[in-house]
């Protein structure tokens, strides 16, 4: 807080008591430092300004305070913005929520998918498929970082490892072949 | 050179970054790379897929040299966390990829994440995974005309190679 060394002249006093009730309202932020008075009007003061208290607060009161209130000047709308200038704002192309061209339906399911994104349906469905087969693989290591040094391959109900599976463990899951998980 | 924007404003850098710092990045993408090789297909933030590919197809290369080669043994100590997998790494990989030339993962972008941050996943494979195929080939059906045609051609070129 302030304080100021000048003895308060009638009119000062006013425009001190104003600006100290502003600044306990947080309307003077912007002023800071300075113990000299800034506000004191450039102008000489005339006799008719030493009038008796009551008149001159009434007076002060009266008056519009820009001149002693000119010093920090606060942004404010001038003019109230129009339907129609608010319309061109708010419909503005940029402001509008864009449409999205690249969803497609999934051949396989029928689910629409964006088309350089997984389709969500097939992929759960092979993230569930691949669960269980990972329960199988947990079941037969046994325990941790018992990862083995072959290959592995995944047999479903009534299949035989051919050739081709000759040296690999074999996963046995007890279902029937899933049509899109196709035998290599 | 014609540049995209980002890709001008980073003025050649190529590497993101993650985590809390280089070394902490480094650990994450080694943490990812070392699941990537126990299980043969992670799903992780697209960002961390992506730069932890590199690293994954850099370090397959290393495998392919051999285990007796110092280098490659020394990579694989550094990348692999768990050392089993270094076996795996060595006697199961590096005989897999052995006739590919590169390109030995996929990267697949999955459904934004279901929790709060719906953030952008992938899901990252080996080639040649025991699991489902992430994506089925859709192959045209026999009885398209260009396929009629060349099934005939392959049928004159063998009547004509056999008598």
């Amino acid at each position: 807080a302030l304080v100021l060394m000048f003895p308060p002249l009638p009119r000062f006093r006013c425009l001190l008591q104003r600006c100290w009730q502003r600044l306990e309202g947080g309307l003077l932020p912007g002023f800071s430092g300075g113990q000299s008075l800034p506000w004191g009007p450039a102008l000489g003061v005339q006799a008719s300004a030493f009038l008796p208290q009551p008149v001159h607060d009434t007076n002060e009161s009266n008056e519009a305070p820009s001149l002693l209130d000119s010093i920090l000047w606060m942004a404010a709308p001038k003019k109230r913005r129009t339907i129609e200038v608010n319309r061109c704002r708010r419909r503005n192309p940029n402001k509008l929520i864009k449409v999205k061209t690249n969803i497609d339906v999934c051949p396989e399911c029928g689910n629409l998918k964006q088309k350089h994104v997984l389709c969500g349906y097939c992929y759960a469905k092979v993230k569930a498929e691949t669960r269980l087969i990972r329960e199988e693989i947990h079941k037969q290591e046994g325990g941790p970082f018992n990862a083995p040094t072959v290959e592995t391959v995944v047999l479903y109900d009534g299949e035989k490892p051919t050739e081709k599976d000759a040296g690999k463990r074999i996963i046995e899951r007890a279902r029937k072949r899933p049509s899109w998980f196709a035998q290599s | 050179m014609r540049l995209s924007v980002p890709v001008a404003i980073s003025h050649g850098r190529v590497y993101r970054r993650l985590g809390l710092g280089p070394r902490s990045r480094i650990d994450l993408l080694r943490n990812l790379v070392t699941a990537l090789v126990r299980h043969e297909r992670i799903e992780a933030p697209w960002a961390r897929a992506d730069e932890m590919r590199g690293y994954a197809e850099k370090l397959i290369e290393y495998a392919k040299l051999g285990d007796t080669n110092e280098r490659a043994m020394r990579m694989a100590d550094f990348w692999l966390t768990e050392k089993d997998l270094i076996h795996k790494l060595f006697k199961v990989l590096a005989p897999r990829f052995q006739p590919h030339p590169g390109s030995y993962t996929r990267l697949l972008q999955i459904p934004n994440r279901d929790g709060l941050d719906r953030a952008k996943m992938a899901v990252i494979e080996l080639k040649g995974n025991p699991f489902p195929p992430l994506i089925r080939q859709r192959r045209d059906s026999e009885k398209t005309l260009l396929n009629q045609l060349l099934k005939g051609y392959r049928e004159d070129l063998k009547q004509a190679a056999a008598p």
